[in-house]
């Protein structure tokens, strides 16, 4: 499988879009065609070679050596292979991305994830506001694929999310899967306030809830068959990443019953 | 079964004492699928998938040929939990999603502890959940993890959960077969035991009737209008007063009809099933094996037994 490098040169003077460094958009372009493509416009534009040292040939991987809060949509759109960031990324990190994988070592900013497609996710550090969720205007969030983040997340992660799973090994900020129409978001270490406000159909899970909404119902602890289905797709997904074993019967509240109520909070601890 | 089978002519093939036409089975290009039905225990899960393919022996009269494939190991399945394989045929696929939609629904559906997946990878698919979810009046949901949607039933135990979709493939095949034709019925019967129970280990097909073995051998037509009627040259009874393809001390024929989701398959269950019923040898009163066919000219398959002989 072959790789291309890019060793970042300086930290970037402004955002720069990474929108076109994927694997798909690259496919059959040279180092010296690469090093030319615009990330930044205006009077002061800056191309690849500007920020990157360029090495490797495009192929299947894209590996940025060095990251930074000022890469913006970094694995935007991308339809296959694998993007690694040995670092932050900005905002728009994985955005309407289809296939494939993307990892950033450090941190990502808001809009992580945005009107994801599918594919997975990685992010060692935390992510910020709206993971997942829709620019203004768009009717839906996320739509699909995988995304997990060993840290924290920011408010309205999963904002109208529609399918796929977004898993938080830290904790979450507040107003977690609002307005959610689907899909699963898991807080390993609990949800906060706001949690599934007005959400309409779609699943949070987490071990505790505090403090838990009054427009959700307790429907009690029950055996639910589809999490270990969940389970098992997740373990074979996600692998080492997949979310730790739920207990046999968690507690179900649902709701939201402001808005549709078919929606679903698991709380694990009980 | 056959209608007018082949004349004889050369010396007879034997096998431990039995005697095999020089003939074939005659089967047809089918529709079918496949299902995982889980439950709590195994035996809750055979229990629904013996209920949904109860009244499947034949596609003419029951709409659908339906028989239990394989038990499959808890690690198997969707769930983890244990499971049962069940394999559904018809004649074009819209007629198997018929099927499946009033079998899962009444019988799957209802049966304590169940749960109900895809049990055939295919690139054609048919709705598996198109009639039991809206069992749910309004409360069922939808979870779609890569690319399976699977929806969740409210129901007075929990919740059911079914996938929605089925694979379902137009390669498959009905109708493979044989008959065991003997001077001893018990015998005749045990021996046919013997060969469902070699055509079980055999994946991808099944033996639709009961126990896997039909006495009721059929020719097409009927001077009454029905599409089928008694193949009276099979009929020990009638021996004297027919055209009769039995010898002087026949008493029984029993037909294994094989029906699999590739012509492969049902070869397969052939050759295990003919073994099984020529190692019983003669000893139980089996005297001949032989095969149902129309002559050859409407079926696309014929399976002729001296290819499928240990």
């Amino acid at each position: 499988m072959s790789a291309l490098k890019l060793k970042l040169r300086a930290a970037p003077p402004r955002r720069i879009d990474l929108a076109q460094l994927v694997p798909g958009k690259l496919a059959g372009l040279s180092v010296a065609e690469i090093e030319k493509l615009v990330v930044a416009q205006g009077a002061d534009k800056l191309v690849v070679g500007d920020c990157f040292a360029v090495s490797g040939e495009a192929g299947d991987t894209i590996h940025f050596e060095g990251g930074s809060d000022k890469f913006e949509s970094v694995g935007a759109e991308n339809a296959g292979g694998l993007i690694v960031v040995d670092g932050h990324a900005g905002a728009n990190a994985g955005r309407r991305m289809k296939s494939g994988r993307l990892d950033i070592l450090g941190n990502a900013g808001d809009y992580l994830a945005s009107n994801l497609r599918g594919g997975l996710i990685v992010v060692g550090g935390s992510a910020g506001a709206h993971l997942g969720g829709p620019h203004s205007g768009e009717k839906d969030g996320m739509a699909g694929g995988n995304v997990v983040v060993k840290g924290n997340t920011g408010e309205l992660s999963g904002e109208r999310m529609r399918r796929g799973s977004i898993i938080v090994k830290g904790s979450m900020g507040r107003d977690a899967g609002a307005r959610m129409m689907g899909g699963t978001i898991f807080g390993e270490q609990g949800l906060s306030a706001g949690a599934g406000v007005q959400m309409r159909r779609g699943t949070l899970i987490g071990p505790t809830l505090y403090p838990a909404s009054a427009t959700f119902v307790d429907c009690g602890t029950h055996e639910l068959l589809i999490l270990k289905i969940m389970a098992a797709y997740w373990a074979k997904t996600l692998e080492d990443l997949a979310p730790p074993p739920m207990p046999a019967a968690p507690r179900r509240l649902m709701g939201d019953m402001a808005s549709l109520g078919k929606g679903e909070i698991l709380l694990t601890a009980g | 079964m056959s209608e007018g089978n082949e004349t004889n002519t050369a010396a007879p093939i034997t096998r431990n004492g039995i005697i095999i036409d020089d003939t074939f089975a005659e089967a047809f290009g089918m529709s079918g699928t496949g299902i995982i039905i889980t439950a709590d225990t195994a035996k809750w899960a055979r229990q629904s998938a013996v209920t949904m393919t109860g009244f499947g022996t034949s596609v003419i009269g029951c709409g659908a040929e339906c028989g239990i494939d394989y038990e499959v190991a808890a690690d198997k399945t969707p769930d983890g939990r244990p499971g049962v394989r069940v394999l559904i045929f018809g004649f074009a696929p819209n007629m198997v999603e018929d099927q499946l939609k009033n079998r899962v629904g009444q019988c799957v559906l209802t049966s304590p502890g169940s749960a109900c997946f895809n049990g055939l990878e295919s690139s054609t698919r048919i709705s598996l959940s198109g009639g039991p979810r809206f069992f749910g009046d309004g409360w069922q949901t939808a979870r779609k993890l890569g690319g399976v949607r699977y929806w969740r039933v409210p129901v007075m135990d929990g919740e059911f959960v079914i996938e929605d979709k089925a694979g379902v493939t137009t390669e498959a095949v009905g109708g493979g077969n044989f008959l065991v034709i003997g001077k001893d019925r018990a015998g005749v019967l045990q021996t046919c035991e013997r060969a469902v129970e070699a055509i079980a280990d055999v994946a991808d097909v099944i033996t639709p009737f009961p126990g896997g073995v039909v006495r009721s051998g059929s020719k097409v037509g009927s001077k009454y209008g029905a599409p089928a009627s008694t193949n009276q040259a099979f009929c020990p009874v009638l021996r004297g007063a027919v055209d009769s393809e039995l010898g002087p001390d026949d008493k029984c024929v029993l037909e294994i009809v094989i029906d699999g989701l590739t012509s492969q398959a049902v070869g397969e269950a052939m050759r295990a099933g003919l073994k099984a019923a020529l190692e019983a040898g003669p000893q139980h009163g089996v005297t001949r094996i032989s095969a149902g066919n129309y002559g050859g000219n409407l079926g696309q398959h014929h399976y002729h037994l001296k290819d499928y002989l240990p």
